[in-house]
């Protein structure tokens, strides 16, 4: 295979046989002194951490009872249970558009039928030693399943590389993992009924009934959604082509603004009044979609672009000024009539930029009125009261409390974290000192007195007569602490953009907005998005500390609503097991697919 | 041809012209330039469309609209404050806290030691600092063993690694020290027969406790001749190191020193009293230091601000003077230059009229430290240094207060075991990745030159591995200082948690943030630091 | 007539001028990158700059397009003076187009949509029409088979070569090439020079920093020899090359030729 293979086809490189195990064992365990005496020390870490843990799980006082009872409690805190309908239609709305995100960005992360016999055999042989070595106090009928199981998966997976040609070439596609996953949640939903009370109402009692029994219909249709959308999402994109951009855009509007919808519209169901409705809000609204509309036909021509800008300074002192009166109580005026004043200014600021012939300023009409729509239908919604029937107050809590604040605060954070890491990358001078000062300040310090802060300052800093919950004050203390990270990591992307990049746009005579909205942040961003996805795993566990600050999320329903239910008085360890669980399983799958999304990207700079 | 020579008048003739358009135009520099121009000559554009203008004077008006928020704010709590009642301002801190902390260096109020809101707050930051400088310590050794693992030739000694950091740093900290708190809690009660080693080492649902080594009376003195001898040993070791240069081989420089070293210990053990002398000269630094008057603090502070801002201004210019002469100084050069002037004169504002206190707050508490100082070394006469410790239980618990041995309550273990864990496992994937980013001609350039495994570690791999490795883990320090907030949530009495039954007792709020915000940006300043500057020892170590 | 204008035949006289700099100085810190630049560029010149590194060519090309700011002096584009009047700064960026060393494509971007990128956000035309423009250049270039792809899986010629006709899709009346073929393999440069000569022989006003001799040689109307941070000659290619006048030049050409 030397310089005599000159001129030779060019092949593929033969498979690497997998070793026998004994060639194996001698290869990796015991291949030298110290080698095998790693192995001797870490066999008995790892044999002595499992048994204590085993330990904790299956101790004589853990009563599992305690999660199994309480599921509902802890995945959607006190919702009512005659609504539950609301739960369902918005994790099917969410599921729905993760099934077609992933089958329209055509995400497969496809395995090698050989990589998932390999982890397979592992995955058994590790139950077959937990079965093993679990203590003595663990139910019988668990350490006979864990070792079926155990046994099924070494077996299935021993044989499928046998049977199947070539195994580390056929690859085992996303769709077909998806399915799986998907019909071994149903069957165990169907196989395996489990609790045996229903929580509701948002009180200590409990109530009859099998959890199992409500909800497996309702996952058996979820997890057909999931399928089905992926497979619509890749199908449509695929057979579209050039539409299918089209698409994907109205997917990212959708986690855009989605979320909102579903947790101030659906869940937490507001009672319009129809008849003030149509007397205030649809006025101002329309009111305001003319306005812009009449500005963008007057100012958008190019050759206005310099009158723009001064009409747009005019406006936004105009907004300043309206804030100040609004907080110094000058005259009254509805709050999202401020804020749409604020929008209607930064559009005008921003025509020379979006300016361009009658085709663009119309689409720039439509998207203008779009966004007013939906701003003013999430506004009216969120200020009207809701028609859930609670016990305690907040609509929202458990799980869903948690998803909740993750997605916002990364999702406020955001556009504040761009600004303020252009900001600390500008070469004005004031900027960076207050975007250093802000972002070094914030990170300076830990988040709990952030949240303490937010929740007990707030109110006070706030002018007489003027409120916030509880928790949006929470919200916003998370979101600020968050933008100052989020500002970090984004400016690392911005230093990797390269300085011609800005001379070149510069050249071509983009304007500053232009040069960093197209040029600059796209780039950016691209290089940020590893680190971004590590700062959302990071807010995500981090939505614990809600627990200490008054909210009701999984931790705190864990640690002291359970243990004060008269059933499971002081059952702390099987609710927090439970939970850790849980945010494992998200911020492991989470990390992994930013792993694969990394080896991804790297892959297509290369 | 030399550029203009500015003068005072030029300077401000430039200043106006920059505000107010083309009619004050400076002239001069322009004369010997050929006249056969296009378009008249140099006009200034209006200020809507100048793009210098522009600049500033929205960096201008964002600086004013964010403390005009931030005065708005100011403003609002304080009248939301007076109409409650609440006074704003630091008074307090002398007030008698009347409250039980948990733990710490002082738990109650004793009439020869008032507890005061101030010593409360400072009894958490102990606290806190136990926790974070234990907790940092840990989790670096942990973690370092659990990233080398992760590299390991060893199939088993990698898989358990990989599932240590994995499990651990996917589950919330705060989750991990609840989970603590539960495990610990369901442990059995303390008798005195309990505990794994009865009399040495307990470990029960009242913690965990162990014999422990304190520092006594003797020891300030003890250090202070230590020091003595510290500098007489760094001498004998260049002398050495420079024989061993000279005529190679082993001179066992390494023994020799050692040896001297254990001599000088045990002399400074024995010894130590004749160091008591330092007490009457630290009286005397207190003394001195406490008759200096504000007015004096006051206008050196001033003065410094003045300076210092002269000097930079001075700089500037210098930094612009080419041989060729001056250049040319654009308007953002006057604008920074006029923000440096500004950036002096409100420091001089604050000193001398907006909190005139803060010339005799420098005053006492550096007259308060040397005091303290003074202390420490004017007792003890014949003390040993250290003390050791069993320990010790009264009715089912442990003493929780006076001489015992080293417990770990409950509340402490809890947060400790959740955030060393936790932190470690950051820190083994941060060992692993600063390993895993030397490249690998390294290592084979090491083994060509015929270096063992250990040595090319030692000498080659890990040393640049340091490098990278030095500032995310700077990083994880400051996370576990952070973190150990959290305590609040097990009721460990860290500063948080006093500052917060602080507030809560007076509703003094902002004030305790305030406290909290300077505590910990002390703290990350201190680990930044620390951590810049073992990082440029290493970049001279490579040069 | 001043240094400026040297070297000029009767016929170029008479033409408008485009550029014209007068007395500009520029420094960085303490060094000072030009020193007095005069220089007068006529309608549909080809003016090419030489001299060796760190004389100043690029500063000077810069300050032409605002890239750097200039500290004294005058510079007039096209009868508009450079100062840091807004109006003026968008109106000879989009009517100056400038081709860098290293092409500065947007990496991020489709060839095609990185000609039609300035068209479409600074000059507001449709993008149906802005596409068809940018194809007539890719042809005009050479490449309209590229336009789908990256500039990442382009040749350094091609890359170079679109940013030639990005450039060129704003329609600017005047050129500056900055080391256009600087980065280039040996096999490349050609392609991208071809494509230059084609412009200048189009009437296209031309500032060319270059070492290519060649390409001066052929193209140019005039020559600018700046070392220093001074113009130290300016002359005809015949001239120029044949019988400069200072021994700066002569030491300079005896060097590189």
């Amino acid at each position: 295979m030397s310089d005599a293979s000159v001129g030779v086809q060019r092949t593929v490189a033969p498979e690497v046989a997998l070793p026998s195990p004994g060639r194996w064992i001698r290869d990796n365990l015991f291949s030298s002194i110290t080698n095998s005496v790693q192995t001797v020390v870490f066999t008995v870490i790892l044999l002595g951490l499992l048994r204590w843990a085993l330990g904790l799980v299956f101790a004589e006082d853990t009563d599992w009872t305690a999660v199994a009872t309480n599921m509902r409690l802890l995945f959607t805190y006190n919702y009512p249970t005659a609504q539950y309908g609301r739960i369902w239609v918005a994790t099917g709305t969410v599921l729905a558009a993760v099934g077609a995100s992933c089958g329209a960005w055509n995400i497969n992360p496809g395995m090698t039928v050989r990589r998932l016999s390999v982890s397979g055999t592992g995955t058994g042989a590790f139950l077959l030693v937990i079965g093993v070595i679990t203590p003595a106090s663990t139910p019988s009928s668990i350490r006979t399943w864990i070792v079926i199981i155990g046994t099924a998966l070494v077996l299935i997976s021993l044989t499928a590389l046998r049977i199947v040609d070539k195994p580390h070439r056929r690859s085992v596609s996303f769709a077909s993992l998806l399915v799986t996953f998907g019909v071994a949640v149903v069957a165990f939903l169907w196989l395996f009924p489990f609790g045996n009370y229903g929580f509701t109402q948002g009180a200590v009692y409990a109530e009859p009934g099998l959890v199992a029994e409500s909800t497996r219909v309702p996952w058996t249709v979820l997890m057909a959604i999931v399928v089905s959308a992926f497979f619509l999402g890749r199908e449509t994109v695929r057979r579209l082509g050039e539409a299918g951009g089209l698409i994907r855009r109205s997917l990212t509007v959708f986690w855009v603004v989605g979320p909102l919808f579903l947790v101030f519209l659906v869940l937490r169901d507001p009672a319009f009044d129809m008849g003030y409705v149509l007397r205030v809000d649809i006025p101002i609204a329309a009111g305001f979609v003319l306005a812009g509309a009449v500005l963008i036909s007057l100012l958008g021509q190019p050759a206005r672009a310099e009158l723009a800008r001064i009409v747009g300074a005019v406006l936004a002192a105009g907004a300043v000024f309206n804030w100040m009166a609004g907080f110094m109580g000058w005259y009254p005026m509805l709050q999202k009539v401020r804020i749409s004043f604020a929008l209607l200014a930064l559009l005008v600021l921003l025509l020379p930029t979006l300016a361009g012939e009658r085709a663009a300023r119309l689409r720039l009409m439509g998207l203008w009125a779009v966004a007013m729509v939906i701003f003013h239908w999430l506004i009216t919604g969120m200020n009207t009261p809701s028609t859930l029937e609670i016990a305690a107050p907040p609509f929202l809590g458990g799980f869903v409390l948690t998803v909740t604040i993750a997605y916002y605060v990364m999702l406020a954070s955001f556009p504040v974290g761009v600004l303020l890491a252009l900001a600390r990358t500008s070469k004005l001078p004031i900027f960076r000192v207050l975007a250093t000062g802000y972002i070094e300040v914030i990170r300076g310090v830990p988040l709990i007195t952030v949240l303490f802060f937010f929740s007990i300052m707030l109110p006070l800093f706030l002018p007489r007569g003027m409120g916030i919950s509880d928790l949006a004050a929470v919200f916003a203390g998370y979101a600020v602490f968050s933008a100052a990270y989020m500002a970090e990591n984004i400016r690392g992307g911005l230093q990797s953009v390269r300085h011609g990049q800005f001379e070149a746009a510069d050249a071509l005579g983009l304007t500053t907005v232009q040069r960093t909205g197209l040029i600059v942040l796209p780039q950016a961003l691209r290089v940020s998005i590893p680190n971004l996805v590590g700062q959302a795993i990071a807010t995500f566990k981090e939505t614990s500390l809600i627990a200490i600050v008054g909210g009701f999320d999984l931790l705190r329903i864990a640690n002291a609503t359970i243990p004060n239910q008269p059933d499971f008085l002081g059952q702390k360890r099987p609710g927090l097991l439970f939970i850790s669980l849980i945010y494992f399983v998200f911020a492991y799958s989470m990390s992994r697919a930013s792993q694969n999304l990394e080896t991804r990207l790297g892959s297509a700079r290369a | 041809m030399l550029p203009p020579h500015r003068t005072g008048s030029r300077f401000v003739v430039h200043f106006l012209s920059l505000i107010f358009g083309g009619s004050l135009r400076v002239s001069g520099s322009f004369d010997a330039v050929a006249t056969d121009l296009a378009v008249a000559a140099h006009a200034r554009p209006p200020i809507w469309r100048n793009s210098t203008i522009l600049k500033w004077s929205i960096q201008v008006v964002v600086l004013f609209v964010v403390l005009g928020v931030i005065w708005f704010l100011a403003d609002q709590a304080r009248s939301n404050l007076s109409a409650r009642g609440i006074p704003v301002g630091y008074g307090w801190l002398d007030d008698p806290a009347n409250i039980q902390l948990g733990e710490g260096i002082q738990t109650v109020d004793s009439p020869e030691r008032r507890l005061t809101m101030s010593r409360a707050l400072w009894v958490g930051m102990v606290n806190t600092l136990r926790i974070a400088v234990v907790g940092i310590i840990f989790s670096t050794v942990i973690g370092v063993l659990v990233g080398v693992a992760r590299l390991s030739q060893n199939w088993i000694a990698r898989k358990v690694a990989a599932m240590y950091v994995e499990s651990l740093r996917n589950i919330p900290v705060l989750v991990q020290i609840i989970l603590w708190l539960a495990i610990l809690g369901s442990l059995s009660s303390l008798t005195l027969d309990s505990g794994p080693i009865p009399g040495w080492l307990y470990v029960s649902q009242k913690g965990i406790s162990l014999p422990r080594v304190f520092l006594a009376d003797g020891f300030y003195q003890f250090m202070a001749l230590m020091g003595f001898f510290g500098v007489g040993i760094w001498l004998l070791r260049r002398r050495l190191r420079r024989r061993q240069d000279l005529l190679g081989g082993n001179q066992r420089v390494g023994l020799r020193l050692s040896a001297v070293t254990v001599v000088a210990l045990t002399v400074a053990w024995f010894v130590n009293p004749v160091m008591a002398f330092m007490g009457p000269i630290m009286r005397g630094i207190e003394t001195a230091w406490g008759s200096v008057p504000e007015q004096a603090v006051q206008i050196l502070v001033a003065v410094a601000a003045i300076t210092g801002a002269g000097w930079w201004i001075r700089g500037f210019l210098l930094s612009h003077r080419s041989p060729a002469g001056m250049t040319k100084l654009i308007d953002d050069d006057y604008f920074k230059m006029v923000f440096a002037g500004l950036v002096a004169a409100l420091m001089v504002l604050v000193i001398t009229v907006i909190w005139p206190g803060m010339a005799s707050w420098m005053i006492n508490s550096g007259s308060d430290f040397w005091g303290l100082l003074g202390d420490k070394f004017g007792d003890g006469r014949g003390a040993r240094p250290l003390d050791a410790m069993r320990p010790t239980l009264t009715e089912g618990r442990f003493v929780n207060f006076g001489p015992s041995g080293l417990t770990m309550t409950v509340f402490y273990a809890s947060l400790f075991f959740g955030l060393v864990f936790y932190t470690s496992a950051f820190i083994a994937e941060i060992v692993r990745g600063g390993i895993l980013a030397v490249p690998k001609g390294q290592s084979e350039a090491a083994a060509a030159l015929g270096l063992s495994r250990a040595q090319t570690l030692r000498k080659v791999v890990l040393p640049q591995a340091f490098r990278v490795v030095m500032p995310p883990l700077g990083n994880q320090y400051l996370n576990i200082t952070k973190n150990t907030s959290l305590g609040i949530a097990v009721g460990f009495s860290d500063i948080v948690q006093v500052g917060q039954t602080v507030y809560n007792k007076n509703a003094q709020t902002l004030a305790v943030f305030s406290i909290y915000m300077l505590f910990f940006l002390g703290c990350s300043l201190v680990i930044s630091s620390i951590v810049n500057f073992i990082n440029r020892k290493l970049a001279i170590v490579e040069r | 007539m001043s240094i400026a204008d040297r070297a000029l035949t009767s016929e170029m006289a008479s033409r408008p001028d485009m550029i014209q700099c007068r007395g500009v100085k520029k420094w960085f810190g303490d060094f000072q990158a030009l020193c007095g630049v005069d220089l007068t560029v006529k309608e549909r010149e080809v003016m090419v700059v030489l001299g060796p590194s760190g004389s100043g060519k690029s500063t000077l090309i810069r300050c032409i397009n605002r890239l750097e700011v200039h500290q004294e002096g005058q510079i007039v584009v096209d009868g508009v003076e450079l100062t840091n009047d807004l109006r003026n700064i968008e109106k000879i960026r989009s009517e100056v187009g400038m081709v860098f060393q290293l092409f500065n494509l947007f990496p991020h971007l489709s060839v095609l949509d990185n000609v039609t990128l300035a068209p479409i956000w600074v000059r507001k035309q449709p993008k149906a029409q802005a596409e068809i423009r940018a194809m007539e250049l890719l042809e005009r270039v050479g490449i309209p088979e590229q336009a789908a792809k990256f500039p990442g899986q382009l040749s350094g010629g091609q890359q170079q070569r679109v940013a030639i006709a990005r450039s060129l899709a704003m329609n600017p009346k005047i050129m500056l090439f900055d080391e256009p073929t600087s980065a280039l393999d040996p096999e490349m440069i050609s392609e991208v020079l071809d494509v230059m000569k084609a412009l200048a022989a189009d009437g296209m006003t031309m500032i060319v920093v270059t070492h290519e001799m060649g390409f001066a040689r052929e193209v140019a109307d005039r020559l600018v020899f700046m070392e220093a941070g001074d113009v130290v000659e300016v002359g005809t290619p015949e001239t120029f090359f044949t019988n400069p006048t200072e021994e700066r030049t002569k030491l300079f050409l005896s060097q590189i030729l």
